[in-house]
């Protein structure tokens, strides 16, 4: 559902559901250069329960939520703010959520600021922020 | 925890995962000792369409306006509401650790990005390449942890033109 002028505040963006999966999580683009990324035996050498994601990859998967959202609008002009709060371990599913905050006219159209975060299946958040965009300005 | 406790392995598979972990081990110092304020590291990226796509498949990104690159017909120049395909908006974000972190030293132990503030410019297009510039700017202490702040700065190569900035934090041992 894209956001146009007339969404207001406190729409609720319908967000991404992804597993963290360790061959994911290993892939070379990713974490291949960090075993705590992907291999039980160094993850446990270095004090992790199990192998942990890199943060950006959920700030990737909000990224993604938000695209759906704003469209072309995220590329031009867009901020995006994370702060990696929580480890996302092996296996968890993480699902991303964004609440339309604020709606500041500008130009023809609206800058929107909206709340981010990425949670596990229990609530737990994993990483928090905002973005803001402009849509029809 | 055994080296195959997440995914299935043959021996021989436990084995090259074994001495692949152990190749990494090297001589390292923390990342707070590496780096002072005012250091500046810059690299360029040439971003290839198959290197966006290994990017977004990493995290089950489909989005068509991705695509420079598609299976049966290769390279393609894609589709987006800015005509050719574009770079996903965090791509070149995921990138800057590897200019942080100076290739030709010994790569820093024990350090988490922890925070970014990141301003979308504008679309990169699929092929172009980049410049990365990354300097630190900070160092601080916070509730008993270290952080290194660096300003990043992405330009294309060839035009100037500023695509995308950044700040990050990374904290140090």
């Amino acid at each position: 559902m894209p956001i146009t002028r007339d969404t207001p505040v406190g729409y609720e963006l319908v967000g991404v559901k992804k597993k963290a999966a360790i061959q994911l999580m290993g892939s070379r683009v990713w974490g291949r250069f960090n075993p705590n990324h992907w291999d039980p035996v160094y993850a446990a050498e270095t004090g992790l329960k199990a192998p942990i994601q890199t943060g950006e990859m959920s700030s990737a998967y909000l990224a993604e939520m938000c695209v759906n959202h704003f469209g072309a609008s995220f590329f031009t002009g867009a901020r995006m703010v994370c702060r990696y709060i929580a480890s996302i371990s092996t296996n968890e599913v993480i699902v991303t959520h964004g609440v339309v905050t604020e709606k500041t006219s500008k130009g023809d159209g609206y800058r929107f600021k909206v709340d981010i975060w990425a949670e596990n299946e229990a609530g737990e958040k994993k990483t928090v922020g905002f973005v803001e965009a402009d849509v029809e300005v | 925890m055994e080296t195959d406790a997440l995914r299935p392995m043959t021996e021989i598979q436990v084995a090259q995962t074994r001495a692949f972990v152990d190749s990494l081990n090297e001589e390292c110092q923390t990342y707070w000792d590496m780096v002072e304020v005012g250091d500046v590291l810059e690299r360029e990226l040439h971003i290839t369409p198959e290197l966006v796509i290994l990017y977004a498949d990493g995290v089950e990104d489909y989005n068509p306006w991705y695509e420079g690159w598609k299976m049966n017909t290769w390279y393609v120049d894609g589709d987006s509401p800015f005509g050719g395909a574009i770079v996903p908006p965090m791509l070149v974000s995921h990138f800057v650790l590897s200019v942080q972190f100076d290739h030709t030293k010994p790569f820093a132990i024990g350090s988490i990005h922890t925070f970014h503030d990141s301003q979308i410019l504008a679309p990169i297009p699929v092929g172009a390449t980049v410049r990365i510039r990354a300097e630190a700017v900070d160092k601080f202490e916070k509730r008993g942890r270290r952080y290194v702040r660096h300003e990043v700065t992405v330009t294309d190569a060839e035009t100037g033109t500023v695509y995308f900035t950044e700040t990050r934090d990374i904290l140090s041992l």
